[in-house]
């Protein structure tokens, strides 16, 4: 039955049914791809990105040691402090009863560092990506019911916002972390419970300025549910800026997640960028020029960083044609 | 002497898609104290005109070729010092929406001479004189020197504008439309000050809009624009009287007239041409009712035609002829092929036996010609009988404003906006009512009360036998599937992230229809009933695709997918261009009648209600001022307010003087109650009573209501002595 209506219109040169949505979804897409289209700094960015996914997911396949475990020579001893092969003194390695094939050497405590650095990216990327989608989610949401219904509903949510705007950010961390243990969630918690803050508070003034617009009444005079307005009128609308605020908030979790590990308030037991640091600082490797252990984790941290804030502009521009001549 | 000369200008503009010919060879002279009107629809080059002759072009304009000449100087040679030198002393400028450039954070006055000390070498003591004399000139009391800009209404800035600009005593004043977006009585006052003004101090005047009326009230001669190139050139007289260009009778037929109403207004089809690549011939062509062969290949050159007129037709020697065929609307009625797109539009009248007959309606005079295309039969659309539709019975609504936890830390007092004042109506199937009055009177608060956009704070709204108030979800939706709305902006009404066929569809969805096939046939039927022809054309399109009159056919058809039998429309036409808002009225005339569809019209311009309306009401501070029939209400107005609303209406014939407005502008903010008459403190007629007395409301045998103490048991009241203007 549907099939010969299909088939009917075919003939009829009716477009089909499918054709004919123009559903918001692929409207979306279409955005998206003109983001990546139009900036290839975004494109960059998303490159970025996919390398260290590649890199996270297949982590135990290419670091070639354990990160955590020391490594030990023929006496059983750790190999402290190892420079990376290419700097080391020949025969050196020899000479400890151990072979040098570390790329960036090893810890104070005898881990291999080039393989610290593959495991960061997977703490890295899962703080980024799930702070980010949390902190998107809920401020969306958030705006957009704050913005749709106003009244009591806008006072309790903007006031809330207003706390959270109050609280400062990296204390915030610390003390959640005194309540729970010391684990990466911690910051997506914190991340999650706060920044929704600046997305919602977009999405509402933005949502103000759409409900307004004629189309929606019509929607409402078409007998349209409120839930109807908000996802399929409202929504498409302003999803671009949700990933637009959703990429500047992977960077500044990364970002986050490096702090608090520097301070020390991270899980032990999972290799960051941000703990690699607190290493090695704490290992006096800056006065011992170990510039092979700091400045990879540090490398790392602001590339996904810059690649979290490309894509975001990327968003800004298609959003905002202004910014383009600036 | 001839102030201003304008030669073969060209004004090109670069754009990506290739170069715009925004002016192309236009000639023009102006002598001084002329008064020349320079008419024509948007886009075709009336502002980019202006802009060339005080050299303001955009950066990717460029003027091609030909001379200004200004009292002998050419313009284009002038190096940019001293074209600054005359700009505003010699040549001054009122741009478009020019009352919003005033500097809101500098007192009028001090604006006003600061422009003097600076560029009129004025002393500070001469500046003050001076701009208190300027103030006098445009009417405007000269204690308002030290408000700042917001305190002004819109007719008072527009007033400070124009001293503004005369304050260099120039010798030509270019006004870019000058009264666009002001309300008629407004209007109607900053026409007069323009005339005053002319006749004082013999100014010479360019004025720039696409309203003819406004140009038939001011100007002594006309040109009209279009498509970049002047197509008419005459005195003022005989333009009205016998237009000599096709374009000049279409936009003349399109304009509805208080004074000389017509049964059907023309709309002029089709776009104006690409200007990136102009057509070879003539460019009025594709939308010429009398084109021929020969209009396609030779590009007519405005020629004189005798009387100092000149027209660029190739057929203008048979003018007298083509003027008595262009009375029938018929003749403008044409299948079009633009931007890609087929469509049809009417300008036809309605069908010669409405299936709904109507009180007041069989009588009208239908004309003879009937559509070749029957739109399919009325397939669920109600039945006709007698018992109103809809009621209103004192229905108030009320906003409190300035309250609200933010308020009351700043210390504001709530106050009480009645926005819809105890006003009551019935509306029968079939019948079509239009509400007017100046913003601000609550017609549009009316409008989302009707459709349960807002609910009221008092009274009840019953729609066939129901209560608005108190509806629970199943009678709701049903409801909302029988009553509709039609928007102003036609831009802003349909998602632009839906295509058209899904924005038609989705009132189909929401009302439970799952069978796609089903949907697609009725959205199908509906675009056809509107004119969208082929339908399937249009499905696929997205908003942004097509133009405002297409648009607005889109939104109609929203309206009417769900077969309602109530329709509200909110300013239909104010946002679209003269030539095609006759169009829509049409479709949306006939297609009431076809289908016996209720309608409301929201309108501020009364010609446009005694078109399309059967009864019209007038509206103030909240409530119903006067209702009655259409013709009764314009031809016999009873309340005071409606008289002054009808004077004020520009009328789009020279030889028609408007009676003297006797009101002044400005609605009093609505946060009082009045206990007698709310129009009172403007009224030219007030009396003692109808400050203390609530006026009556008094019923002729016609059905038509007056809400006025003249016509009552206080009609010997002594009157109040007031200084009128």
């Amino acid at each position: 039955m549907q099939q010969d209506a299909m088939a009917r219109e075919g003939q009829s040169g009716k477009p089909t049914a499918r054709f004919r949505q123009g559903s918001a979804i692929r409207q979306l897409w279409e955005t998206n791809l003109e983001v990546f289209q139009r900036d290839k700094m975004a494109l960059f960015g998303l490159l970025i990105f996919a390398v260290f996914a590649l890199v996270a997911i297949l982590a135990p396949q290419i670091a070639p040691n354990d990160p955590l475990n020391p490594l030990k020579n023929n006496n059983g001893d750790w190999i402290k402090d190892a420079m990376p092969y290419w700097l080391a003194e020949p025969g050196e390695d020899e000479a400890e009863g151990y072979t040098n094939t570390f790329l960036l050497g090893t810890t104070n405590i005898g881990r291999d560092i080039y393989s610290q650095l593959i495991h960061g990216s997977r703490s890295a990327l899962l703080v980024g990506f799930s702070a980010a989608a949390a902190v998107a989610v809920i401020g969306t949401v958030i705006g957009l019911l704050a913005g749709y219904y106003g009244g009591w509903v806008d006072t309790i949510l903007m006031r809330a916002a207003d706390v959270a705007f109050g609280i400062p950010f990296i204390p915030f961390i610390i003390v959640i972390s005194a309540f729970f243990d010391p684990s990466i969630w911690n910051v997506v918690i914190a991340m999650a419970l706060l920044l929704w803050r600046d997305t919602g508070r977009v999405i509402r003034s933005q949502v103000l300025v759409i409900k307004e617009q004629a189309f929606v009444s019509a929607a409402r005079v078409s007998g349209a549910s409120d839930l109807r307005i908000i996802f399929v009128y409202i929504a498409p609308s302003i999803l671009p800026l949700s990933f637009l605020y959703g990429s500047f908030a992977i960077a500044w979790a990364i970002l986050t997640e490096a702090s608090v590990s520097f301070l020390g308030f991270s899980d032990p037991e999972t290799i960051s960028w941000g703990y690699m640091l607190q290493d090695a600082f704490n290992s006096l490797a800056l006065s011992r020029e170990a510039f092979y252990w700091i400045v990879p984790p540090g490398l790392c941290i602001m590339l996904t960083v810059m690649a979290g804030f490309f894509i975001g502009r990327g968003y800004e521009e298609v959003l905002f044609p202004r910014l383009r001549r600036m | 002497m001839t102030i201003l000369s304008i030669r073969d200008l060209s004004v090109n503009y670069a754009t990506q898609d290739g170069t715009v010919q925004a002016v192309d060879g236009v000639s023009l002279d102006l002598e001084e104290g002329q008064r020349l009107g320079l008419i024509g629809e948007s886009g075709c080059g009336k502002t980019t005109l202006l802009k060339a002759i005080v050299q303001v072009l955009p950066r990717n304009g460029r003027i091609a070729g030909g001379k200004i000449l200004f009292k002998g100087m050419d313009l284009l040679q002038l190096p940019a010092a001293e074209m600054r030198q005359l700009r505003w002393r010699e040549i001054a400028t009122i741009p478009q929406a020019s009352m919003d450039s005033l500097n809101p954070v500098q007192r009028v006055g001090s604006q006003l001479t600061k422009l003097l000390r600076v560029r009129g070498g004025y002393s500070k003591k001469a500046a003050l004189k001076r701009a208190a004399d300027l103030f006098d000139l445009v009417g405007l009391d000269t204690e308002r020197l030290t408000h700042y800009p917001h305190e002004f209404s819109g007719g008072m800035k527009q007033r400070a504008v124009i001293a503004m600009a005369l304050a260099l005593e120039p010798s030509l004043l270019i006004a870019d439309e000058p009264v666009t977006a002001l309300d008629v009585i407004v209007q109607h006052q900053i026409l007069e000050v323009l005339r005053e003004l002319e006749q004082e101090l013999n100014l010479t005047v360019m004025l720039i809009t696409h309203d003819i009326s406004v140009v038939a009230q001011v100007c002594d001669s006309v040109s009209v624009m279009y498509a970049g190139r002047i197509v008419e050139q005459a005195a003022a007289e005989p333009f009205f009287s016998s237009p000599a260009h096709p374009y000049s009778l279409g936009l003349q037929q399109a304009f509805p007239n208080l004074a000389r109403p017509r049964d059907v207004l023309v709309s002029i089809e089709g776009y104006p041409p690409d200007l990136r690549e102009p057509p070879s011939g003539c460019r009025f062509a594709e939308r010429c009712p009398f084109v021929q062969e020969a209009c396609h290949d030779i590009d007519p050159k405005l020629e004189a035609i005798g009387d100092g007129r000149a027209a660029a037709c190739l057929r203008s020697n048979e003018m007298d002829v083509l003027r008595v065929q262009s009375e029938d609307p018929s003749l403008w009625q044409r299948v079009e092929v633009a931007q890609g797109l087929s469509l049809a539009e009417d300008g036809q009248p309605p069908p010669k036996s409405p299936p709904i007959a109507m009180k007041g309606d069989l009588d009208a005079p239908l004309p003879a010609t009937i559509s070749a295309e029957t739109p399919p039969s009325p397939s669920q659309w109600g039945e006709v009988d007698d018992a109103p539709l809809l009621e209103l019975q004192n229905v108030s609504k009320r906003f409190k404003i300035g309250g609200g936890l933010a308020g009351l830390l700043r210390g504001d007092k709530e106050q009480t906006v009645y926005a819809v004042n105890n006003i009551s109506f019935s509306l029968k199937r079939g019948e079509s009512l239009g509400l007017a009055g100046e913003s601000g009177c609550g017609k549009s608060t009316t409008g989302k009360l009707l459709v349960k956009l807002i609910d009221a704070s008092d009274g009840e709204i019953i729609f066939d036998g129901a209560d608005l108030a108190g509806m629970d979800d199943d009678s709701l939706l049903t409801f909302r599937s029988r009553v509709q709305l039609m928007f102003q902006n036609p831009f802003e009404a349909l998602n632009p992230r839906f295509t058209l066929y899904r924005s038609l569809t989705e009132p189909l969805i929401i009302h439970g229809w799952k069978d796609e096939n089903k949907r697609l046939d009725r959205v199908i039927e509906t675009l056809d009933r509107v004119n969208l022809r082929p339908a399937e054309v249009f499905l696929d399109k997205y908003p942004h695709q097509l133009s405002g009159g297409q648009l607005q056919r889109v939104v109609l058809a929203r309206a009417l997918v769900l077969h309602p039998d109530f329709l509200v429309a909110d300013e239909p036409v104010s946002m679209l261009d003269v030539s095609v808002r006759a169009g829509i009225l049409n479709t949306t005339r006939r297609l009431a009648r076809e289908l016996g569809l209720a309608t409301v019209y929201i309108s501020h311009d009364l010609s446009l209600l005694q078109y399309t309306c059967d009864r019209i009401a007038i509206m103030y501070l909240g409530e119903i001022v006067e209702i009655g029939p259409s013709d009764q209400v314009i031809n016999n107005p009873q309340h005071p307010y409606t008289k002054a609303l009808i004077a004020a209406v520009p009328v789009p014939d020279p030889t028609i003087e408007n009676p003297p407005l006797r009101i002044q502008e400005g609605i009093p903010r609505p946060t009082e109650q009045f206990i007698g008459c709310p129009f009172a403190q403007r009224c030219p007629d007030a009396m003692e009573a109808c400050l203390t007395v609530r006026p009556p409301q008094i019923t002729d045998e016609n059905e038509h209501t007056a809400q006025c103490h003249l016509y009552g048991e206080h009609r010997d009241s002594p009157k109040l002595e007031r200084q009128l203007p």
